[in-house]
C-alpha cells in the first residue's frame, strides 16, 4: 500500500464528509449486519460462560448418577468410597404425578421431586418465606411453584394431597439450582422430603422415576477423572454417568443451534448490507470517473488509484462495523430476557472482546469483498476520457473483472462457513443464498428488461416509472434481491408459526387426544374406565394399552455394554427404559417398511417383535434379528419381524417395540389410556381420575402443546428480531440506491414539471416505480419465504405444509407498502424543487 | 522528443467509423515549442493525447524519447507520463475534492518526492498562487484554476509539456498570463512544449506550426517570429 493511495483516500473522504448523507447508507448497510452479527455472537458467549459458570449448579454436583431404577449395590459400592474420600452425596428421585386441593378436589399434573437433607450440593435453592430445604420439608411438607397455588387456589400453609398422602405446603419455591424450568417441564414443581415421597405410595412397579445420586467432590479430586473411574466401575450401561461439565446436553444443544441459527440470519443481513456497500461504490465510482482520468493522466497507476478507493471503503467500513459492534452490544442485552426463561438461573451480559472482534472482521470483510467488484472497474477508466468530458461521461467500457469474481465469491462462503461452523450447515446456507440470490436476482433483471420491452402505455406514470426501472446505475435487480431476502426471512418465520401452531392447537386436531393417563394398575383398569366415562358426562371412551417397562439387554445375542455407546448422541436409546406393549393385529395407522405382521400361529411359537425403524437403524438391527429385553429381572428375547415407520407427531400412543401377544405374560403390567374429552369437561375428568385413583397421572395434552407452542412463540420472536435487521439493510439498500439516481431523478421531475406535470402526477410516476420494486420483491420474497418453510417443514420438522394464502398476501401488501413509504421518503423532497435554478445550472 | 509515424485514429461512432487521424507523420525535436492548429474536429486536441499515451492508436506509432508507446500497457505508460511528460487541459480538469496545494502535490506524491507540500507551495508562488494554496477549484476563477494545473503539470519537471487549448475557456488577456507562463518556462527549462490551438495568434509564440485539417497535416513551417 503506497503512501500517496491513503493520503488521497483522506482527502477523498474529507471532501465526503460535508454530504455526509451519501455515506450513511453504506454505513447503516454494514452497521446493521455487524450489529445482528454482534448481538448474537455476544449472546452466545454471555451462555456460554453462565452455563460454564454455574455448570456443577445446573448438573447438582460435580458428578450424577441417573438412572430409572434405584441403584443396586454393585453400583452403591463405588459410590461408597467417593464418601470415604471426602465425597457427600444427595439422593433425589424425580417423577410425573397428580397434586390434588384435598377438599374441592382440583388436580394439576406436577413434576415432583424428593430431595434429602444434603440437597442441594450446589448453588442455592430459594424460597419464599427463606429457610432452609430440609427442616421445610421433613416427611409432610411440600415447597411448590407458584403457579400450582394459583391453579389448584391454594395458599402457603394449606393442605396438599399426592397419591395416597397429605402434605402440608410450607413455601414457594423461588429459584432451584439444577432445572432447565423455561424448556418443555409438564407441570409445577413440587418438592418433598425424601420420607414425604415414600407415603405418597406412587412408586410402584412400573412407575416412571428418576432415581438420581448427586456427588460433591472435595477440591483435591478431579471431577472428569472420577467420572471415568466411575463408568468403568459402574458395568450397568443404563446408569448415566455425567460430569459437571457435560450438564444439561440438550439445553446446550438448544441453545447452540439457536444462536448458530441467529447467527446466519445475521450473516445474511450483513450480505444484504454488502449489496449496498456493492451499490453504493458503484454509484461512488461513477461519480469519480472524472477524478480517475485526472489521475490517470497525472501518472497514477490503476492499482494505486484502486489502492485509494478501497483505503476509503475499507474505512467507511470500519466505521460501519463499529458502529454495528455498539448496535451489537443493545440486541446482545435484549436477546438475554428473551431467551432467559430458558436457563434457571440469570444470563448476565457482558462485553466479549471475541464476538466483537468477530464481528468488526466479518464486517470489513464483507465490506472488502463486495466493494471490489465496482471498484475494480478502476482499471477500465480510459485516462482518454478528460478529453471527451463531458461529452462522454459514460465511463466504464463493458469490461467486467470477471476473473476477480471467483475469489470474492470464495471469500463470502468462506465468511459464511466461517459463521455456520459447520460444512453441512454452511453449505445448505451457501445453497440457499445462491438460489435466493439468483432468483431474485433474476426476478429483478427480469422486470427491468420487460419494462424496456413493454408496447407504450396509455398511463403517463406508469410509462414513466417502467423507463426508470431500465434507466443506467437503476441498480433494480439489487434492490429487488436485497428487499427479497428480507422479506423472505419474514415469510418464513410466519409461515413456520401458523404450521406449527397449527400442529400445537388441539382444537384442529381432532384425532389427538385430550389426556395421557398412565401408570394404571391393572386392578384399577374398570374404575379408571367408569371414572373417565362419568366424569365427561358419557361423552369419553378411554382406550387403554398394557405396558410392561424394560430395558434393553442385547442386540442379536451381544449385550449391551458401556464403552459401545458411551459418548454416542444416540445413547439414550440403550440405556432408557422401554415401555413394551403387545398386540395380535397391527395398531390402527401402522405402516410396516419392512418385513410382516405375525400371525397367530408364529406368535405361539416364539417371541416376535416389530421395531420402530429408526430405533432399528440405530441398534443395526433388521428383519430376522433379535434384541433382548430386561423385563423386571426376567431376560425376553424375541426375533424381529417387522419394521415400522412411526409418526411421533400423531400425539397418540406409539411404541417403539411391539411384542407378540403371549411374550410378556407374566410381566408385571400397567396401562397407559387416552380419552379424546371435550374441552369443557378436562378438568372435570382430571379432577375426579386423581380423587378415585390417586396413583394414576394424568397429562394434558392441550396444556403441553399450549407450553411448547409458548416455548417456540419465544425463539420465533427471537429469529423476528434478527430478520428485522435483514429487513432494515433491505430498505437501507433501496434508499441508497434511489439516492444513487437523485440527480437523474431530480432532472427528470424537474423537466416534467417544466413541461407541465403537476407534482402530483409526478408524484404518481415515482410511486408507481416503487411499487414495481416492492410487487417484484414482494413476489420473490414470499416465494421464496413459502419454498424455505415447506423444506424446513416437511423435511426437518416432518410438519404438512399447507397452503397460507393470508400470510403470503400480507407479506406482499407489507412489501408494496414499505417499498412506497421508503421510496417517498427518499425521494418526496425532489417534487418541491424550482426548475429554473436547476435548468440554468444544466 | 516525439517521433510520430503513420499515425491512424478511427473511432466508431453508432454505425460509421469516422476518421479522426489519417497517416499522420511528424518529428519533435529536443526543446522546440511546437503550435499545433486547425479548424475544430481537425484531430488536433486526439493527436495530443495519443502523444501523451492517454489513448491508443487504430494504426501507427508514437516514440517519446525513444520509447515506443505502443509497446507499454496502462500502468507503464501512467509511469511514462508521471516521469517524463506534463499535461495542461483546456479545462483544466483539476481535481475538485482537493485544494490547489494538493492538486499541485498530486504528481510529486506520486512520484515519491520527499516533502511534497514544500515543492507545491514553491510551484504554486512560481505560478503566482502562492496566497491561493488552500482554495479549492470551485473557489478559484478561471485563469487561476488554468495556473494551478500549470505548476501541476510542471511539477516533476517533465521533458515534455503538451498542452491542449490551454487558453480556450480563458479572456485574452488571462490567456496572454498563461502563453507568457508556458513560454517562460518553455525557455527556462529547455522542455519540449508542444500546444494545441486553434488560435493563429497564440501559435505565432511557437517556434514551429503544424496545421492539420481532417485528420492530416496540411501545412508544417518553421516560425521565425518564435518565442
Amino acid at each position: 500500500m503506497n503512501r500517496f493511495a491513503v493520503w488521497m483516500a483522506w482527502r477523498e473522504t474529507r471532501a465526503a464528509w460535508p454530504h455526509v448523507g451519501s455515506l450513511w447508507g453504506v454505513l447503516a448497510c454494514v452497521a446493521l449486519g455487524v450489529g445482528a452479527l454482534v448481538g448474537v455472537g455476544g449472546f452466545a458467549a454471555d451462555l456460554d460462560r453462565t452455563l460454564g459458570r454455574e455448570a456443577r449448579a445446573l448438573l447438582g454436583g460435580d458428578l450424577e448418577l441417573r438412572s430409572a431404577r434405584p441403584l443396586d449395590p454393585a453400583t452403591e459400592a463405588p459410590l461408597g468410597r467417593l464418601v470415604q474420600r471426602g465425597a457427600s452425596i444427595a439422593r433425589v428421585r424425580e417423577l410425573v404425578g397428580m397434586a390434588r386441593e384435598p377438599t374441592r378436589g382440583g388436580a394439576a399434573l406436577v413434576e415432583l421431586k424428593a430431595v434429602d437433607d444434603a440437597y442441594p450440593l450446589y448453588g442455592r435453592l430459594e424460597t419464599a418465606p427463606a429457610g432452609h430445604a430440609g427442616a421445610r420439608l421433613g416427611p409432610t411438607g411440600a415447597l411448590v411453584q407458584a403457579p400450582l397455588l394459583a391453579r389448584l387456589g391454594l395458599r402457603v400453609g394449606d393442605p396438599l394431597a399426592i397419591g395416597a398422602a397429605t402434605f402440608t405446603i410450607s413455601g414457594v419455591i423461588e429459584k432451584e439450582p439444577d432445572r432447565a424450568a423455561g424448556v418443555f417441564s409438564l407441570g409445577p414443581r413440587v418438592l418433598l422430603g425424601a420420607a414425604g415421597l415414600d407415603r405418597t405410595g406412587l412408586i410402584q412397579h412400573g412407575s416412571r422415576v428418576r432415581y438420581r445420586a448427586l456427588v460433591r467432590l472435595p477440591d483435591s479430586v478431579d471431577a472428569r477423572a472420577t467420572r471415568a473411574a466411575l463408568a468403568r466401575e459402574v458395568a450397568d450401561p443404563s446408569v448415566r454417568v455425567t460430569s459437571f461439565d457435560e450438564a444439561q446436553p440438550g439445553l446446550r444443544r438448544f441453545f447452540s443451534q439457536l444462536t448458530t441459527y441467529l447467527g446466519l440470519v445475521g450473516l445474511v443481513g450483513l450480505f444484504v448490507g454488502g449489496i449496498g456497500v456493492a451499490a453504493g461504490a458503484s454509484a461512488f465510482l461513477r461519480r469519480k470517473l472524472l477524478t480517475i482520468a485526472i489521475l490517470k493522466c497525472l501518472g497514477a497507476g490503476s492499482r494505486t488509484i484502486l489502492a485509494t478507493y478501497l483505503v476509503q471503503t475499507l474505512a467507511l467500513g470500519l466505521a460501519g462495523s463499529l458502529a454495528g459492534a455498539a448496535l451489537g452490544l443493545v440486541v446482545q442485552s435484549a436477546l438475554a430476557p428473551l431467551l432467559a426463561a430458558f436457563v434457571p438461573f440469570e444470563i448476565e451480559t457482558r462485553l466479549a472482546p471475541a464476538p466483537v472482534v468477530r464481528g468488526l472482521a466479518t464486517g470489513l470483510l464483507t465490506t472488502l469483498l463486495c466493494a471490489l467488484w465496482p471498484l475494480l472497474q478502476v482499471r477500465a477508466v480510459p485516462p482518454a476520457l478528460v478529453l471527451r468530458w463531458p461529452v462522454d461521461a459514460s465511463g466504464l467500457g463493458r469490461r467486467r473483472p470477471w476473473l476477480a469474481a471467483l475469489p470474492i465469491a470464495g471469500g463470502l462462503a468462506a465468511l459464511a462457513l466461517a459463521q455456520a461452523g459447520s460444512l453441512v450447515v454452511g453449505g445448505l446456507f451457501l445453497l440457499a443464498a445462491v438460489v435466493a440470490l439468483g432468483l431474485l436476482g433474476g426476478a429483478g433483471l427480469g422486470m427491468a428488461r420487460l419494462a424496456r420491452r413493454l408496447p407504450w402505455l396509455p398511463w403517463v406514470a406508469w410509462r414513466h416509472a417502467l423507463r426508470s426501472l431500465h434507466r443506467p446505475g437503476s441498480q433494480t435487480a439489487g434492490v429487488v434481491v436485497a428487499l427479497g431476502v428480507g422479506v423472505m426471512l419474514l415469510t418464513t418465520v410466519a409461515l413456520l408459526d401458523r404450521a406449527l401452531g397449527r400442529e400445537l392447537d388441539l382444537e384442529r386436531r381432532r384425532e389427538a387426544p385430550s389426556f395421557f393417563f398412565v401408570d394404571i394398575q391393572p386392578d384399577q383398569a374398570d374404575t379408571f374406565a367408569r371414572t373417565v366415562s362419568a366424569a365427561s358426562g358419557g361423552t369419553a371412551r378411554p382406550v387403554l394399552t398394557p405396558v410392561v417397562r424394560s430395558r434393553l439387554a442385547a442386540i442379536d445375542g451381544k449385550p449391551i455394554v458401556r464403552e459401545q455407546w458411551e459418548g454416542r448422541e444416540d445413547a439414550w436409546r440403550a440405556t432408557r427404559e422401554y415401555a413394551l406393549t403387545y398386540a395380535a393385529a397391527p395398531l390402527p395407522g401402522t405402516v410396516l417398511t419392512r418385513g410382516r405382521w405375525w400371525t397367530a400361529a408364529e406368535a405361539a411359537t416364539r417371541p416376535r417383535i416389530s421395531v420402530e425403524d429408526e430405533a432399528a437403524r440405530a441398534f443395526g438391527v433388521d428383519v430376522g434379528g433379535t434384541l433382548a429385553f430386561d423385563v423386571q429381572g426376567v431376560r425376553v428375547e424375541a426375533e424381529v419381524m417387522s419394521l415400522r415407520k412411526v409418526d411421533w407427531h400423531s400425539l397418540s400412543t406409539n411404541f417403539f417395540v411391539i411384542f407378540s401377544p403371549g411374550a410378556l405374560d407374566g410381566a408385571p403390567t400397567t396401562y397407559i389410556a387416552t380419552a379424546r374429552i371435550p374441552a369443557s369437561a378436562e378438568p372435570a375428568v382430571q379432577d375426579a381420575v386423581a380423587a378415585a385413583l390417586p396413583n394414576v397421572t394424568a397429562i394434558p395434552v392441550r396444556d403441553i402443546l399450549e407450553r411448547v407452542a409458548g416455548v417456540l412463540d419465544r425463539i420465533a420472536v427471537a429469529i423476528r428480531v434478527i430478520a428485522l435487521f435483514v429487513t432494515g439493510a433491505g430498505l437501507v439498500v433501496m434508499a441508497g440506491a434511489l439516492a444513487a439516481t437523485r440527480a437523474q431523478r431530480l432532472y427528470e421531475s424537474v423537466l416534467l414539471k417544466t413541461l407541465g406535470a403537476t407534482r402530483a402526477r409526478v408524484a404518481r410516476a415515482f410511486a408507481a416505480e416503487y411499487a414495481c420494486l416492492g410487487l417484484v420483491a414482494g413476489i420473490g420474497g414470499v416465494t421464496l419465504g413459502a419454498l424455505l418453510a415447506g423444506i424446513v417443514l416437511v423435511w426437518v420438522m416432518d410438519v404438512p405444509w399447507t397452503f397460507e394464502p393470508g400470510t403470503l398476501a400480507l407479506g406482499l401488501t407489507l412489501t408494496v407498502a414499505v417499498a412506497l413509504a421508503v421510496g417517498a421518503l427518499a425521494t418526496f423532497r425532489l417534487l418541491g424543487q424550482k426548475p429554473l435554478p436547476l435548468l440554468r445550472r444544466e | 522528443m516525439v517521433e510520430i509515424h503513420d499515425l491512424v485514429m478511427r473511432l466508431r461512432s453508432g454505425d460509421r467509423v469516422v476518421t479522426i487521424l489519417d497517416g499522420i507523420s511528424l518529428a519533435v525535436p529536443a526543446r522546440q515549442f511546437v503550435a499545433i492548429t486547425g479548424p475544430s474536429g481537425s484531430g488536433k486536441s486526439t493527436l495530443l493525447g495519443l502523444m501523451a499515451g492517454l489513448d491508443r492508436p487504430t494504426a501507427g506509432s508514437v516514440r517519446v524519447d525513444g520509447v515506443e508507446l505502443g509497446a507499454l500497457g496502462e500502468d507503464a505508460l501512467a509511469r511514462l507520463r508521471l516521469a517524463r511528460i506534463g499535461y495542461v487541459f483546456q479545462s483544466f480538469h483539476l481535481i475538485p475534492t482537493l485544494t490547489a496545494l494538493e492538486n499541485v502535490a498530486v504528481p510529486l506524491e506520486l512520484a515519491g518526492i520527499p516533502d511534497p507540500r514544500a515543492r507545491a507551495r514553491r510551484l504554486l508562488d512560481d505560478v503566482g498562487l502562492g496566497e491561493r494554496r488552500d482554495h479549492y477549484p470551485a473557489q478559484l476563477s478561471g485563469g487561476e484554476q488554468q495556473r494551478v494545473a500549470l505548476a501541476r503539470a510542471f511539477a516533476n519537471e517533465p521533458a515534455l509539456l503538451l498542452a491542449d487549448e490551454p487558453t480556450g475557456n480563458l479572456d485574452s488577456a488571462t490567456g496572454a498570463q498563461i502563453i507568457d507562463l508556458l513560454a517562460a518556462r518553455h525557455r527556462e527549462r529547455d522542455m519540449t512544449l508542444v500546444m494545441v490551438t486553434h488560435d493563429p495568434a497564440l501559435a505565432e509564440h511557437a517556434d514551429r506550426i503544424v496545421e492539420l485539417r481532417d485528420g492530416r497535416v496540411t501545412a508544417d513551417r518553421s516560425n521565425g517570429a518564435g518565442a
